[in-house]
């Protein structure tokens, strides 16, 4: 009886782990059923050939039912079995239906929380409220002081509105567009900071055809402004440098200032470029920042070279 | 009203000097770039008013607020800064948001002529300039919460190492002064140096009750029990009994 009862849970074992391995429990019902039935019906005719062969190794047959001839006992059995087996198999699949419409949903839930929290992330990384208000404000000043000013002041921030609205629109844009909004950028700062920010801009112009991913410059930009220069009485310098190494198209902002140890608390600006290079490019682009003399901290990206 | 505006963009004080233009009882007396010269300018000027930015190289506005002796009026001044906006609405400080709008600034002027009217300022005699008065406020910050508190409204200063532990309606933040700083400032026909570690405000005593070997017990409205020592009870009773 012990042997019989191992014999029948080892046979659903072979069943279960051939269903896994054909993936069935993946397929859609009406794929599995017909597949399942027939499945049903061979372990059962090996549950009972075993069962016989069992009994008649031991030597347990009843007499009556040596009567019978020794198909019509392995029929019977078979579909004695296939009746015990058919449960067994019906609770297997719905629980591993349930479990699965229960991951499912769960996996749905976290994406589109992912999707909502990136997207939220992305338009408030790309553009500073802070920035946005402070350049109207001084745009107000100028009206009076510098009309001429203040109307290219207005072209200067409708670029970057424009262009950080349209960031989600394309992966990569040419170089050259992306440095014309740092350069209106910086031309806004430059308006609030007066002599208190100095621009430098070191650009080969063979890397303006390059392809970049749009705003990060401009992150990279705004984040040394925020840590080089807004935070320092006198300012100070930013420089920005593109040009080709080896097979790499470098981009570097340079700050002055210093890092103090304070690179965790620099907030979505660092974290998300490199999320973003490495969604687009995989390892093959870097991104650094480090203190490249006592007094200038560099942000520096390095991104394949696109051959056209 | 005297005022100073201090923010570190040119730009910036320029509009808002512009935009005072309209109210002819406020006269922009100074202007400072960062919280260092708008302490210099403070102390040398001695404003009713001073326009705040909050965000500036160096220390913030809070930073420079907290380091004055005692704080003039303030309207902030902010172009947009959740964490110091959380603060705001919590303590109902007065501010402004750049671009500032006309008619937010009318109503902040407006508010504080109310608070001159109700609180005449005893500026008249300066004798001591100095000392605080009653009516004076500082400026008290703990964390992201911060205050106004006028001396009026403090029952007890604590000595906690070279802090001292500001006691006002149900908070106690900390501020950087030491209490031997604090007693020199302050008027003593108001606040009593009670013990070493504690000097009280005499309007602020609910109950007094003797204590062993000759001292005293005050009990504050806050409900804070405080030992007079021997000697200072001395000179206690010598003050209540004029």
């Amino acid at each position: 009886m012990i042997v019989v009862f191992g014999a029948g849970i080892a046979i659903t074992h072979i069943l279960r782990l051939f269903i896994k391995w054909r993936g069935w429990v993946m397929q859609s019902i009406e794929h599995v059923i017909p597949k399942l039935v027939i499945a049903m019906i061979i372990t059962s005719l090996l549950f009972s050939l075993s069962v016989l062969a069992l009994n008649y190794l031991f030597n347990l047959g009843v007499d009556s039912s040596k009567k019978l001839s020794f198909l019509a006992r392995l029929s019977a059995s078979t579909v004695d079995n296939g009746l015990f087996i058919l449960p067994w198999v019906l609770i297997y699949y719905f629980y591993h239906f349930i479990e699965k419409s229960r991951r499912q949903q769960l996996d749905t839930f976290q994406l589109e929380a992912l999707i909502k929290e990136l997207e939220l992330k992305t338009i408030k990384a790309h553009i500073n409220p802070h920035f946005i208000f402070n350049s109207l404000n001084s745009i107000r000043a100028l009206i009076d002081e510098n009309p001429v000013r203040a109307r290219t002041a207005i072209t200067e921030l409708s670029n970057i509105l424009r262009s950080s609205m349209q960031v989600d629109k394309a992966e990569t844009v040419t170089f050259e567009k992306e440095l014309n909004i740092v350069k209106d950028y910086l031309a806004l700062e430059n308006m609030r900071f007066e002599d208190r920010l100095q621009v430098q801009y070191e650009i080969d112009e063979d890397t303006l055809d390059q392809q970049v991913p749009p705003m990060m410059l401009q992150t990279l930009v705004e984040n040394a402004i925020k840590h080089g220069i807004s935070k320092h009485i006198r300012g100070g310098m930013i420089k920005i440098i593109s040009d080709f190494k080896n097979h790499y198209h470098e981009l570097a902002v340079q700050n002055t200032g210093s890092l103090n140890g304070g690179l965790n608390a620099e907030g979505f600006g660092l974290s998300s470029t490199q999320n973003r290079l490495g969604l687009l490019y995989g390892d093959k682009a870097s991104f650094e920042i480090k203190q490249v003399t006592p007094s200038t901290v560099e942000a520096r990206v390095l991104i394949p070279v696109q051959m056209n | 009203m005297r005022a100073i505006i201090i923010d570190d963009e040119r730009l910036a004080r320029a509009e808002l000097r512009k935009l005072l233009q309209d109210f002819p009882e406020i006269e922009v007396v100074d202007e400072a770039a960062n919280a260092e010269e708008g302490i210099e300018k403070i102390e040398a000027q001695n404003p009713d008013l001073i326009f705040l930015d909050i965000q500036m190289p160096g220390k913030t506005g809070f930073d420079m607020l907290s380091s004055l002796e005692k704080s003039p009026n303030v309207i902030f001044t902010t172009a947009y800064d959740e964490y110091a906006l959380k603060a705001f609405e919590v303590n109902a400080l007065d501010y402004l948001l750049k671009p500032v709008e006309p008619k937010r600034l009318a109503d902040a002027i407006q508010k504080l002529h109310f608070s001159e009217t109700r609180e005449p300022m005893t500026n008249g005699e300066h004798i001591n300039r100095s000392m605080l008065t009653e009516n004076d406020q500082v400026f008290v910050k703990d964390g992201e919460r911060c205050w106004f508190v006028k001396l009026n409204d403090i029952r007890l200063f604590e000595s906690v190492g070279n802090y001292a532990k500001v006691f006002f309606a149900t908070n106690k933040p900390l501020i950087l002064k030491s209490l031997n700083a604090l007693e020199e400032r302050l008027d003593e026909k108001m606040f009593f140096r009670a013990n070493r570690k504690h000097i009280v405000n005499l309007r602020m005593i609910d109950k007094i009750e003797p204590y062993f070997n000759g001292g005293l017990l005050l009990e504050l409205k806050g409900g804070e029990k405080i030992e007079v020592s021997r000697r200072q009870t001395v000179k206690f009773k010598e003050m209540m009994s004029l």
